[in-house]
């Protein structure tokens, strides 16, 4: 020290220096830094793409028997008229066809979701007495970007061989549906291709006109067996209760054979007689799914000829982690794997957002490691080891900082949020560079030998403070207006500006904190001609 | 001083040398910007990325059979069944695929009819295939329309790439909208043909039915009364007949779900023999209805047989009657396709029409139509990823405005000075040669096309902040040096230059490096290209053309530098600890 008087700190980088330079805290600080953001890693949930609140629904409102002009003119028009009165919806597209009519909605991007929906709801229940004649009840069906968009999807489909029946596939699968709901964060799950057991009557139009009978007629032979009714409690004398009720009429497919249709002739004709009847699956449904796979699922092989199938498809609840949720229905369907053997069922899992996502973030991950690799050596050469390894330490704890920062926040991790970090990777190692620069240049300065080691360090980042801070914030204004870029785009990129700023102003406040104090626990004092061994003692202290 | 302080000294030393700095610098930004219209870099919102599945909607026209729809499918299968890079194959009939981000705004989830059918298609993993999937679909897509879109006469079938970012309708989406509905289908057909005939767009559809024949059984009022039956007896038995109903359920205990019993006329017994007038009736013949007396009424006794044409769905958007026109790019920006239709349909349509073109807004491609003889008015609005790209490029221009403004006003508070702040945003700004150029040289090297696209309008507004760090440096440090050693100003611009060229290389090495693995991601390639690029340009811009300005600028010298010094701290604390 002697003769110059003590350096006077000027600017917060200073401050934040000396502060921190021989605080024992600083060493715990930086631990509890990388222990919150390994936190953050490990337990944030994980999405491929982020999630952009998309609002909308549609109101389908049916009127049998209308054609299309008519729909436009009871229903579409006024309907499209009353909706405009919502607030914060940017189109209305309606559709007027024959026997119905849709109106769908659409709010602007980022319009809260819950809101939306019950405005939509509120809107239609309110206009409930201009409803015109003969239009039935109007459904109102929200769509929902998180429960709709499944993150899996599940082929499941006969082994060849297999004695199981189309209906009872579908009695397996529900029972498989029914388990995978049970899991943890499992939102929706849906059936696609599934056939319901169904007893077909198919009436022979030659036999209905040549014994002179109608479809009417039919029906109400049928209709008027096939009726549940509960039991009736009878009271016997002395008070109590006697139970008694008809059995259902119909308890087989033999019974709706034998309905008695009509008498013809004085002779009764049966069901059977004008029908095939038999025990089926719902034929009217054509929404049919087909598989054409390989032979064993095997890319070597040739495929094989279509098959049906029944998807599967799940969903995962908002805010959760499509990883962890794909994996637990992974698991659940492992365990199935004899049983599905026995019966013959075998299945495919066509879709796996989960593991996209995981494949996504680690990747991007793995993108991180190498460049912060590349950067560190690229100061090996540049500055020296020691100094490498302060700056390449300063990366991790800023990562920390803002992977835990946006985990607090609510962020997911995704493709955007990691895209942010590797943007501000080549910006956040900046501050800890220029602070690292400047301690070097200020020990290989002639007048290094006449200060201590602390106070050399505090003045070598003060200096740099104000023009760092002001280029700093430079760069974090750069970013604030990308907040409010609107639309789907805007949405889309959101975790950039929610990031990088918070990524920056970290990265200035770990360059201030922990650059000067492993310098002092790294560096030492290059050995000038006429040193003092007094100096060196006191930095090894 | 050093070498390089001695280059940069000799440069502002020189009257001549510094005028050839700031006009090869004036060259290089225009030359830069030249590289827009000469269509050497596109522009593009976000560019294609390769996944691991696409897929396939098959549209037979409105009435078309489920039988129809599946020979369509077949044919496709059969050709995607060569492929050796295909895992597997759902095909979903009459329905949309499960629910992706494409379906979401493409309306796979209200898909239910017979004439419909989406095929996923998985391919192997993305990194150990050749063939992006983009590619693959790109090449297939001939194929297919070739072999089955002739099955069925009007199918249409498109090949769906999962988008890179958000999802659009369409990449190029027509709104011809208009009172007169007939009016209004013609135009969109014309516009369609127009569109496919541009090059560069494929799976051109009209989002519209299409007129079919159909048989209107009008019932005889007079005659249903007359005969004690009801008009409801007759729409039912022949709903019931053909289409078949639910008549009763059966409740189980050995079945999760209801067992309905569903009556119909049986498939062989009702199929007409073919689509007359005379078919139909010889069936209707068959069918009785029986009246309240118990007598049996046959159906063609109380209705006439009457051919018509279908009405086809009216569609508005925002209360206005709308028909959509989409078609998808392949491979290339839609921004240049758009132009070649839009002068095409200018010239198409003048002939009939007065053709006015749209002011300067995010609808700028619009044209209103006016019927010459009629007078009905037509408006032919452009929509789709377009609009998308537009707006987004307006709202970031006015992010990158705002970041400018900030910017600015930031440093004159530090400075207090407008030409020292204006010398570090003009700076910076010219890093803006870097980024296009960079793009230019990344078309090169990259077999796709490279497209300027948002993200790169993102690492653009980044690079603002970087560059005006590295001349703030230079402007801090040239002055301190002025103020605390009392040299001479240009003697202290090139000495601090050349000190601050090591902290400056470095910070632009590392960003470099960072924003290297960047440049190779489909959608944020731009972003790393605009990064990479954009800093080697700032670096020469802050090393070269800075100096040379700031040694014209009269506000830099020592004593300013001294007062601001003292000033600054103040505004500065608090704007960080903020």
């Amino acid at each position: 020290m002697g003769k110059r008087k003590k350096y006077k700190v000027k600017d917060v980088a200073g401050k934040l220096a000396q502060g921190f330079l021989k605080n024992p805290l600083t060493a715990v600080l930086g631990i509890v830094l990388l222990a919150l953001g390994w936190i953050a890693l490990t337990t944030m949930p994980r999405e491929e793409d982020p999630q952009i609140a998309i609002s909308g629904g549609a109101v389908i409102v049916a009127m049998p028997g209308a054609t299309p002009g008519e729909v436009e003119n009871i229903i579409v028009k006024p309907l499209e008229r009353k909706l405009r009165e919502i607030r914060g919806i940017e189109h209305i597209y309606g559709m007027a066809m024959d026997n119905v009519g849709i109106v769908n909605v659409m709010y602007y991007i980022g319009e809260d979701r819950e809101d939306s929906n019950l405005k939509l709801y509120d809107k239609v229940m309110q206009n409930m007495d201009k409803m015109p004649k003969g239009v039935m009840k109007p459904l109102i069906k929200p769509f929902d970007i998180d429960i709709d968009v499944p993150i899996m999807t599940l082929a499941f489909y006969k082994k060849k061989g297999s004695l199981l029946s189309t209906t009872e596939l579908v009695e397996r699968i529900k029972k498989i549906q029914q388990k995978i709901n049970a899991i943890e964060n499992v939102a929706k799950t849906t059936l696609k291709g599934a056939h319901k057991e169904q007893y077909n009557i198919e009436v022979d139009m030659g036999k209905l006109s040549a014994y002179h009978l109608s479809m009417g007629q039919i029906m109400m032979a049928v209709q008027s067996l096939a009726v549940n009714v509960p039991d009736v409690k009878g009271r016997t004398k002395d008070g109590k209760l006697t139970i008694f009720g008809v059995a259902n009429a119909i308890e087989s497919v033999e019974d709706v054979k034998n309905v008695m249709v009509a008498n013809y002739m004085g002779s009764p004709i049966y069901l059977r007689d004008v029908a095939k009847v038999e025990a089926g699956i719902d034929k009217q449904n054509f929404q049919d799914v087909g598989l054409i796979k390989r032979k064993d699922n095997n890319i070597k092989n040739s495929f094989e000829k279509e098959i049906p199938q029944v998807t599967l498809t799940v969903a995962k609840l908002a805010g959760t982690n499509a990883v962890f949720v794909a994996k637990d229905v992974e698991e659940m369907l492992k365990e199935h794997e004899t049983e599905f053997e026995k019966e013959g069922i075998g299945y495919i899992v066509t879709r796996d957002y989960g593991e996209r996502a995981n494949e996504a973030v680690n990747e991007l991950m793995h993108h991180l490691i190498i460049t912060i690799i590349i950067i560190a050596l690229m100061l090996v050469f540049a500055l020296g080891w020691r100094e490498s390894i302060i700056v390449t330490f300063t990366v991790p704890a800023i990562l920390a900082v803002t992977l835990f920062i946006a985990f607090i926040t609510g962020q997911t991790m995704n493709r955007i949020t990691l895209f942010a970090f590797l943007l501000s990777l080549g910006l956040l190692v900046d501050a800890a560079i220029i602070v690292i620069e400047n301690i070097h240049r200020h020990l290989h300065s002639h007048d290094a030998d006449s200060k201590s080691m602390e106070e050399l360090l505090v003045e070598a980042t003060d200096e740099v403070g104000a023009p760092t801070n002001i280029a700093t914030l430079a760069i974090i204004m750069t970013m604030v207006p990308m907040a409010f870029v609107g639309g789907m785009m805007g949405s889309f990129m959101k975790p950039i500006p929610l990031n990088v700023p918070v990524a920056l102003f970290a990265s200035l406040v770990v360059a201030y904190i922990f650059t000067p104090y492993l310098s002092l626990k790294l560096l030492k004092k290059p050995t000038h001609k006429h040193h003092s061994k007094k100096r060196d003692n006191k930095e090894g202290s | 001083m050093s070498g390089f302080a001695r280059f940069i000294y000799n440069i502002i030393n020189s009257r001549f040398k510094k005028t050839l700095v700031i006009l090869l610098t004036a060259v290089a930004f225009f030359a830069s910007l030249m590289m827009f219209p000469t269509k050497l870099v596109l522009a593009k919102m976000l560019p294609g990325k390769s996944d691991n599945t696409y897929s396939i909607y098959v549209d037979t026209p409105t009435g078309s059979s489920i039988e129809q729809t599946r020979k369509v499918t077949k044919c496709i299968d059969n050709i995607l069944m060569k492929e050796k890079e295909i895992k597997n194959i759902s095909v979903f009939y009459a329905q949309g695929i499960p629910l992706d981000y494409a379906g979401l705004v493409k309306g796979a989830s209200m898909k239910r009819t017979e004439n419909v059918a989406e095929i996923s298609v998985n391919l192997t993993d993305k990194h150990t295939r050749d063939e992006p999937s983009f590619l693959m679909t790109q090449r297939l897509r001939p194929i297919i329309d070739k072999k089955c879109s002739n099955i069925v006469k009007g199918t249409n079938i498109k090949l769906i790439e999962q988008p890179s970012g958000p999802p659009t309708l369409a990449s190029i989406v027509v709104e011809v909208q208009g009172d007169n509905i007939k009016e209004s289908r013609k135009l969109a057909v014309e516009v369609a043909n127009i569109l496919s005939k541009t090059d560069g767009l494929v799976d051109v559809d009209v989002m519209a039915d299409e007129i079919y024949d159909k048989y209107k059984l009008i019932p005889n009022i007079d005659k249903i009364a007359r005969s004690g039956l009801s008009i409801k007896q007759v729409n039912n038995i022949l709903y019931l007949s053909f289409e078949g109903m639910i008549i009763a359920t059966k409740n189980s205990e050995n079945h999760s779900d209801q067992i309905p019993i569903f009556l119909v006329l049986s498939d062989k017994t009702k199929r007409l023999s073919n689509s007359s007038k005379d078919a139909i009736r010889s069936k209707l013949t068959s069918l009785n209805l029986m009246n309240q007396r118990g007598m049996m009424v046959p159906l063609t006794e109380v209705v006439d047989i009457k051919k018509v044409k279908s009405e086809p769905m009216i569609m508005h958007k925002d209360l206005k009657r709308s028909i959509n026109v989409i078609a998808e790019t392949d491979m290339v920006s839609q921004v240049y396709p758009l132009l070649d239709a839009r002068e095409k349909m200018i010239e198409h349509f003048s002939k009939n029409y007065i053709v006015e073109k749209a002011g300067f807004s995010t609808y700028m491609f619009d044209l209103y139509l006016t019927n010459k003889k009629t007078g009905e008015k037509f408006l032919l609005r452009w929509d789709g990823e377009m609009k998308v790209t537009l707006d987004t490029f307006r709202d970031l221009g006015a992010a990158f405005i705002a970041a400018l403004v900030l910017i600015f006003f930031l440093l004159v508070i530090y400075y207090k000075s407008f030409s020292i702040s204006g010398i570090i945003l003009i700076g910076s700004f010219l890093s803006l040669i870097g980024v296009i150029v960079g793009h230019w040289v990344a078309d090169q090297v990259t077999q796709q096309t490279f497209f300027l696209t948002a993200t790169s309008l993102i690492g653009f507004i980044a690079l603002m902040g970087i560059s005006s760090r590295n001349s703030l440096l230079l402007v801090d440090f040239a002055m301190s040096l002025m103020a605390e050693h009392g040299m001479e100003k240009k003697e202290a611009i090139a000495v601090a230059t050349a000190t601050r060229a090591k902290p400056i290389m470095l910070t632009a090495v590392a960003i470099i490096l960072g924003s290297a693995l960047l440049a190779s991601d489909p959608i944020f390639g731009g972003l790393g290209v605009a990064l990479i690029s954009g800093t080697v340009a700032a670096v020469f811009v802050s090393l070269l053309f800075v100096p040379v300005l700031m040694d014209n600028a009269k506000a830099i010298n020592g004593d300013k530098f001294e007062d601001t010094l003292i000033d600054q701290e103040h505004p500065n604390d608090i704007s960080i600890t903020r």
